[in-house]
């Protein structure tokens, strides 16, 4: 019976990982694709007015990292793409998750969720009789009578039950093994593997206890079955509960009204002779020594666009942060209950190491905001250096002055090239540490226990 | 005799320390979900308030401060809202992972819709346990560990031949046990959704209606396990059988399903409807004005006598564009959201091959919180989105001149004309 | 009670199948109203499964197992309501006292107990009036093997099927419990027992069939007022017990 689930695990698995490989890798070329798509858009345009082309904006794609295919994490639930263009910073849109059909919250398994979910489940069904079918058929005191320890005991039983585990991480290791052909660092794919061993090994460990505690077989596994569903599904509902309600994350709407109060007093970039601009005017006229804008080598209103460009960013970043923050307080609040179910610690190093945390979704959101402040910033200068004023202001009424404001396509060229990676290896193996920590420390009082079980069979 | 028989078996079971446990379990993991649920409504609605009270507030400023309509339009913004029903505290579904909040503007459409306010993806990822998980996930578990050792149990210890040979007759005694548990089970289960139903001001017919779905969902599992539970096995190896069964209908079903459909009905990509909706706007400064208006007049005949843009910038002509960026992209956006209801359908049909998908889709469909009702919601903010494109033409076209109190005739996005199930 | 001598358990020609193997062949034996009948042989002879199948817990495979006349595997529960059946090894409900069983049991069985009933059909067992409101999960085999027989007298069936009754009993309690079944007997009762005990089946049986693998092959009968000699069951035993 436990071989036949065995069976169909296995099965599930292979197709699962197969599955995820082939939906993660045509993400990842759709993605690249669009990538290259709106890169081509933006550096084809025709000559014209830069500031139409801080208006014209930008798309950038994250791609998911080779390890998603282990492991997408929050990929699925995070818009993929974000447009960038000139004074607004805007969500990430797109995610996979609103658009797939919706059958329950199971319905979307990975190998991650199969080795943190169902691979603990199996190895409740293989090993819950271990030790005490040894007891319930009396041929544990005759194993004790001729000399057999409880440690010995213990351990055959462990070793045989971590064979299982350790053939179950097959599928894991190919999709590794794939991950560092395609780049990924081989110090991110080993820690990934280690730390699901040490799971798996952390579940058998516990498996024995119980079945070594336990007077019937029904008792082992109804507790272990008990003991399975409040891990990972119990505490994590409480954990998503706690986070929720003790730090708050209330959304961008809710930050944008504070902003766009804060912003009414900053002036409005497009508007040169709005009065919030008039210190600025007296500091950039002192600088080049003149007395009226008109007078200044270079175009006054590429420099305003310049100006409350930097000042509008400096602003929304702000509150971007303070968004990123308290997301980041949640996910922490979330992630302390891993100290009471290893399933939250193993999500958590799993997510981190793969690339597909909410830190490495931030990181995107941070990169995006840099590469965009960086094109418009540079469009602004151009606006400031490349056109005369007077044209400027004229293009409107006066044809000539228009085609005048048109500055070359080549400066479109700057645009860099993008392409999303998660931060370097050796940061996402730091920031795995407190996860890793707490499956260890709950390694190590399984441990404990069982080396207690293993003496308490002894002594009977 | 059997009037006897209930209070008897109710008696032995209120007896069994391991089922009171069991039953005092459910209770509570069912009682936490409810209450986990009817704070995230209560966060919600409290935000909603929140931010409704700030959306008015902004606009009476800013509209206060413009002089024409044109410039009226593009710095008003709308929150638009889809608030939680009265049963969402049972089901949240799909609202951590679809919008149910967009603040909109008269700027196209296409551009602004798919902008997604959505909660932190670290908790949207593990989900919610909210009653409707519970009630899909959980109960079928916690019905198999009470009910598959029902017979097997009592051979395991040596009872089940003095039981068999005493009572009038075993079928009898085996259903109405099995019914006993279940029904006990079912009580702890849907007491803390009826406590909620009240506090949370819900009708009675839909609390009725998700109870309904809760106990058909229940006598399945509950009459599964007790023909499985009547085999002449261990209980261990009946329980490893309805564990497997579990996986199967929660698992394997579904995500089968989902892959399936999701092949079969290709979506659009967002990013080809927003590149092509950006690009139609962004090149409309670069047409010539006729261009761009004689789209607009196809769609708004009614303006064609002043669709004449003679001025190099003129508030009707930007809003024309802004208007036929979305016309560029209605085919393709409408092809999207045709594809996600077509996939919801299928999805329907699959659900009914495993039945915890199709009580969590059900829950959901009766808290107006699955994708159907946040599609909905999107037609809404659409059919609001005309209202106030509607509301300002007239005025753009007809050059009215700007009354500041003018914003009390503006169209409000009627939240409350919400989630009929 | 019904007319004396008429058959109240009748096997005839059983064959019957436990998992692929034959565990009776070509039983044929009855046991006439007002008679103790026990059923002799070793472990695996197929004693239990005689009881079983008069129960009608077992399907059969050839010939038939009639109860006051009824086919028992097609009328389980109208056979189940005229004969009390004690199980070999006792189990009853651990967490219940023995009173609470007792009361559980017989409203089960469709009977409303009654304190006073209970009482002395306690004290005609011997169960300690100390013990009677102690969980029965601290009880020996004995003990519950006591319980048990209350049980089965409370019931007040015309038939009795016991399964090894005095396995657990010390001594003095196998002396009690012989003179309780001929006490039974006496009453009208009809009882049929099966026992690996030739001293205890000599006590008390009218008459006694030797079962040896699966089939019956000796039956023995009291002189009238007297016992069956026990060394002659004995030597046809082949001396396994004793």
């Amino acid at each position: 019976m436990a071989l036949w689930a065995g069976g169909v695990l296995a099965a599930l698995l292979i197709t699962t990982s197969l599955v995820t490989v082939a939906r993660m890798d045509a993400e990842r070329q759709a993605r690249l694709d669009h990538q290259q798509g709106a890169e081509d858009a933006f550096t084809s345009q025709p000559d014209r007015h830069p500031h139409r082309m801080v208006h014209y904006g930008h798309y950038l794609f994250r791609l998911p990292s080779p390890l998603t295919a282990m492991e997408p994490g929050v990929d699925p639930v995070t818009g993929q793409a974000i447009f960038l263009e000139g004074h607004r910073q805007n969500t990430a849109a797109g995610s996979e998750a609103n658009r797939s059909a919706f059958l329950g919250d199971l319905s979307w398994p990975s190998p991650a969720l199969l080795y943190q979910f169902f691979v603990p489940l199996l190895l409740i069904l293989l090993g819950y009789a271990a030790v005490v079918r040894e007891r319930e058929n009396r041929t544990l005191v005759a194993l004790m009578s001729q000399g057999v320890g409880g440690g010995r005991i213990m351990s055959g039983k462990g070793l045989a039950l971590g064979a299982a585990a350790a053939l179950s991480l097959l599928p894991a290791l190919v999709i590794g093994g794939r991950a560092v052909l395609m780049g990924e660092a081989w110090s991110a794919v080993a820690s990934m593997l280690a730390v699901y061993m040490g799971y798996l090994v952390l579940w058998c460990v516990l498996v024995l206890c119980i079945s070594s505690w336990a007077r019937t077989r029904g008792a082992a596994l109804t507790s272990l079955l008990a003991l399975w569903l409040v891990v990972t599904l119990v505490i994590p509902g409480i954990a998503v509960h706690w986070a929720a309600t003790t730090s708050p994350s209330p959304g961008k709407i809710s930050t944008d009204f504070a902003m766009q109060a804060e912003l009414r007093t900053m002036g409005d970039g497009h508007n040169a002779s709005d009065p919030a601009f008039a210190a600025f005017r007296d500091r950039v006229l002192s600088q080049y020594d003149v007395d009226e804008i008109e007078e200044l080598p270079v175009n006054w209103r590429g420099l305003v666009a310049e100006h409350s460009e930097a000042k509008l960013t400096e602003l929304m970043n702000r509150y971007a942060e303070q968004r990123m923050t308290q997301e980041e307080a949640q996910a922490r609040a979330v992630g302390l209950f891993g100290w009471l179910s290893p399933y939250l610690a193993i999500g958590n190093a799993s997510r981190t190491l793969s690339g597909a945390d909410l830190a490495t979704h931030h990181r995107f959101l941070r990169e995006a905001e840099r590469v965009r402040f960086d094109f418009v910033q540079s469009l602004n200068r151009a606006h400031a250096e490349q056109m005369a004023y007077a044209d400027d202001i004229n293009r409107s009424r006066d044809a000539a002055a228009e085609r005048r404001t048109r500055i070359s396509a080549d400066n479109w060229k700057v645009l860099e090239t993008f392409e999303f990676e998660p931060a370097p290896a050796a940061e996402r193996i730091e920031r795995a540490l407190p996860a890793v920590a707490m499956l260890a420390l709950w390694l190590a009082a399984a441990a404990a226990a069982s080396v207690i079980a293993a003496r308490r069979l002894g002594l009977q | 005799m059997s009037g006897s028989a209930l209070p008897r078996e109710f008696w032995l079971v209120l007896r069994d320390r391991a089922f009171v446990a069991w039953l005092l379990a459910t209770l509570l993991l069912a009682g936490f979900a409810v209450w986990s649920g009817s704070r995230e409504v209560g966060q919600q609605l409290e935000l909603v308030h929140e931010l409704t009270r700030a959306d008015d507030e902004d606009r009476r400023t800013t509209f206060g401060q413009q002089s024409d309509w044109g410039s009226a339009a593009y710095y008003t913004f709308h929150f638009t809202h889809e608030p939680p029903s009265e049963l969402a505290f049972a089901a949240l579904g799909q609202r951590d992972s679809m919008p149910w909040k967009h603040r909109v503007r008269m700027l196209a459409l296409e551009g602004q819709i798919y902008e997604s306010d959505l909660s932190n993806p670290a908790i949207a990822l593990l989900g919610r346990f909210d009653f409707a998980f519970f009630a899909a996930l959980l109960l079928p578990v916690i019905l198999i560990a009470g009910l598959i050792d029902l017979r097997a149990g009592e051979r395991d210890a040596g009872r089940l031949e003095l039981l068999e040979a005493t009572a009038a007759s075993a079928a009898a005694l085996w259903r109405l046990r099995g019914g006993l548990r279940l029904l006990l089970i079912c009580l702890a289960a849907l007491l803390p959704l009826w406590i909620g139903g009240i506090v949370n001001g819900a009708g009675a017919l839909p609390v009725l209606l998700a109870s309904g779905v809760v106990l058909l969902h229940a006598a399945f599992w509950g009459l599964l396990a007790m023909t499985v539970g009547s085999r002449q096995q261990p209980a261990v190896v009946l329980l490893i059988g309805m564990i497997a069964a579990w996986l199967v209908f929660a698992l394997v079903v579904p995500s089968t399903a989902r892959v399936a459909i999701d092949r079969m009905v290709e979506l659009p990509a967002l990013a080809d409807i927003a590149l092509t909706q950006r690009e139609t706007v962004n090149d409309a400064w670069d047409l010539p004005k006729e261009a761009t208006m004689t789209r607009f007049v196809e769609r708004y005949p009614e303006w064609e006598h002043s669709a004449e843009i003679s001025r190099p910038f003129e508030w009707k002509w930007y809003y024309a564009f802004q208007q036929v960026g979305d016309q560029s992209v209605e085919e393709i956006s409408e092809a999207l959201r045709q594809g996600r209801r077509k996939r919801d359908r299928y999805a329907g049909w699959a659900a009914l091959l495993s039945p915890p998908a199709l009580v969590e889709r059900t829950l959901q469909r009766l808290a107006g919180t699955d994708a159907v009702s946040l599609l909905e919601y999107e037609e809404k903010v659409r059919d609001f989105h005309r209202q106030l494109r509607e509301f300002h033409y007239p005025r753009l076209f007809e050059d009215a001149s700007f009354d500041p109190a003018g914003i009390d005739q503006l169209p409000r996005f009627d939240a409350s004309a919400a989630n009929a199930p | 009670m019904s007319d004396p001598g008429a058959q109240r358990l009748e096997a005839d020609n059983l064959c019957v199948n436990r998992g692929g193997k034959s565990v009776l062949e070509d039983l044929s034996f009855s046991v006439a109203s007002r008679e103790v009948y026990a059923l002799l042989g070793g472990n695996g002879a197929g004693k239990s499964t005689t009881l079983l199948v008069f129960l009608g817990f077992l399907p059969v495979a050839r010939g038939e197992a009639r109860v006051s006349g009824k086919t028992a595997s097609a009328h389980p529960n109208e056979v189940r309501r005229c004969a009390a059946y004690l199980p070999e090894s006792v189990s009853l409900y651990p967490h219940l006292t023995a009173r609470e069983n007792l009361d559980y049991f017989l409203k089960l069985a469709g009977i409303a107990p009654q304190a006073t009933a209970v009482e002395s059909a306690l004290d005609r067992v011997g169960l300690q009036s100390s013990v009677r409101d102690m969980r029965m999960g601290s009880f020996s085999k004995g003990m519950r093997q006591k319980v048990a027989i209350a049980l089965a007298l409370l019931r007040d069936t015309e038939i009795l099927l016991l399964d090894e009754p005095t396995s657990g009993l010390d001594p003095r309690g196998i002396d009690e419990f012989h003179g309780l079944i001929r006490g039974l007997s006496d009453a009208g009762k009809t009882v049929l027992m099966v026992t690996h005990d030739v001293y205890g089946a000599c006590q008390v049986a009218d008459r006694i069939g030797l079962l040896r693998d699966r089939k019956l092959v000796a039956e023995f009968e009291a002189p009238s007022g007297g016992r069956i000699d026990t060394e002659t069951v004995h030597r046809a035993f082949g001396g396994g017990s004793l």
